[in-house]
């Protein structure tokens, strides 16, 4: 086959995305010596999309499965949010983040709910401590790791180089640089300064006076969060699914409009 | 005596300037949003709208809901969203059938600290063009 042919051929496939493909597929496609460009030519790289769709599937699938014990998640029923940040300071002072870094923010968004009628909706984001953390995949150092027995995702700040590409491949913008650690610094669902003493809730969660943050263990039917996430009756939606990264921070509204 | 009477109507005169005895014909009221901060930020309340819109009066809150300072409220322990949905402060409308319920809409008036910090940024591109 000559080139322009080849080129032909190449441009006729189907962009089917790199965002599906498992980190583990990457890795042994990568070792192949090939590039992952987006475009799978031959039928090997196919068959392992679509296998990889079988066993992740779409956001409302993967809900059941919950490799961590305890699975820690956290559901914010977005319209009880009225941005007091009560839990920004409460995470600032257990966390002791820096005037100019941050672990959780609060975007605002303007509804359109009829003819010139708007209504305000705060957004609460934090770490997703992904299921697959594109942060995790990035770091050269391994500084930046997924804890194999709660599925948080931890920094260990004596392996961080600062090459701040973790902060690059969140999907969700929750990385900064800490000058004073000379690490980048992130949410770890409080394990650090709370969880590992005891605590059951994160600073956030406890400090939120309007039930926002509902904190708990995915993996336990019982747990508020497993029932939310699981209501038939509601809407639950994660952000930027598109990432393919399987956030385990949830989103709600309890319909309060 | 003269003088006595000429002093007595001069009051009388001036105090009839001050404040009209009949017929308030409009009613005045601050025109900044009033913003509470406590006991979260940041609650606005606009007398405009209240007033305006809903054609409320100054005596159908004032003084027996707040007092006419305001940041009175404030400081009362019990100003929060308990002592609303018992029909307190802002409840003795907000609740559901005079006015939308306290527990709804919660960011019809909640503005956080993102709407406050704007309203301040407003006012203060206001002074500077003073």
């Amino acid at each position: 086959m000559d080139l322009k042919k080849f080129g032909k051929w190449l441009k006729s496939l189907k962009n089917e995305g790199v965002e599906h493909l498992p980190v583990e597929e990457r890795r042994a496609f990568l070792k192949m010596g090939l590039k992952v460009t987006g475009v799978f030519a031959g039928g090997t790289i196919l068959s392992l999309v679509s296998k990889a769709e079988e066993v992740f599937g779409a956001a409302p699938e993967y809900v059941d499965k919950f490799p961590y014990k305890p699975h820690y998640s956290m559901v914010l029923i977005t319209d009880r949010c009225v941005d007091c940040q009560l839990c920004m300071e409460a995470c600032v002072r257990t966390n002791h983040v820096p005037p100019y870094g941050w672990r959780t923010k609060i975007f605002e968004r303007r509804l359109v709910v009829g003819p010139q009628q708007y209504e305000r909706q705060f957004m609460p984001v934090l770490c997703n401590h992904c299921n697959i953390p594109p942060c995790v995949r990035v770091c050269p150092t391994k500084a930046t790791f997924k804890d194999k027995k709660t599925g948080i995702v931890r920094m260990n700040p004596k392996k961080c180089i600062g090459c701040k590409t973790c902060m690059v491949a969140c999907p969700y913008d929750m990385r900064y640089f800490n000058e004073e650690k000379r690490a980048v610094d992130k949410c770890d669902f409080c394990w650090e300064s709370r969880l590992s003493k005891g605590e059951t809730l994160t600073a956030c969660a406890a400090a939120c006076p309007a039930g926002v943050r509902i904190f708990g263990d995915l993996a336990d039917p019982e747990s508020r969060v497993y029932k939310i996430v699981h209501d038939p009756s509601r809407a639950i939606w994660v952000l930027r699914p598109e990432t393919g990264a399987k956030p385990n921070v949830f989103y709600t509204i309890d319909g309060l409009g | 005596m003269k003088r006595w009477l000429f002093l007595i109507l001069l009051i009388v005169f001036a105090f009839a300037l001050y404040q009209p005895l009949w017929g308030q014909e409009e009613e005045e009221y601050p025109e900044e949003p009033i913003i509470f901060t406590k006991p979260v930020k940041a609650v606005v309340f606009d007398h405009k709208k209240h007033i305006e819109d809903a054609g409320l009066s100054c005596d159908d809150c004032h003084d027996e809901l707040f007092e006419m300072a305001a940041g009175t409220a404030e400081e009362n322990e019990d100003f929060n969203m308990k002592s609303l949905y018992e029909g307190k402060y802002c409840g003795a409308c907000h609740n559901g059938d005079m006015a939308f319920a306290s527990n709804r809409k919660c960011t019809t008036c909640h503005i956080g600290v993102l709407g406050w910090q704007r309203l301040q940024g407003e006012t203060k591109v206001k002074e500077h063009h003073h």
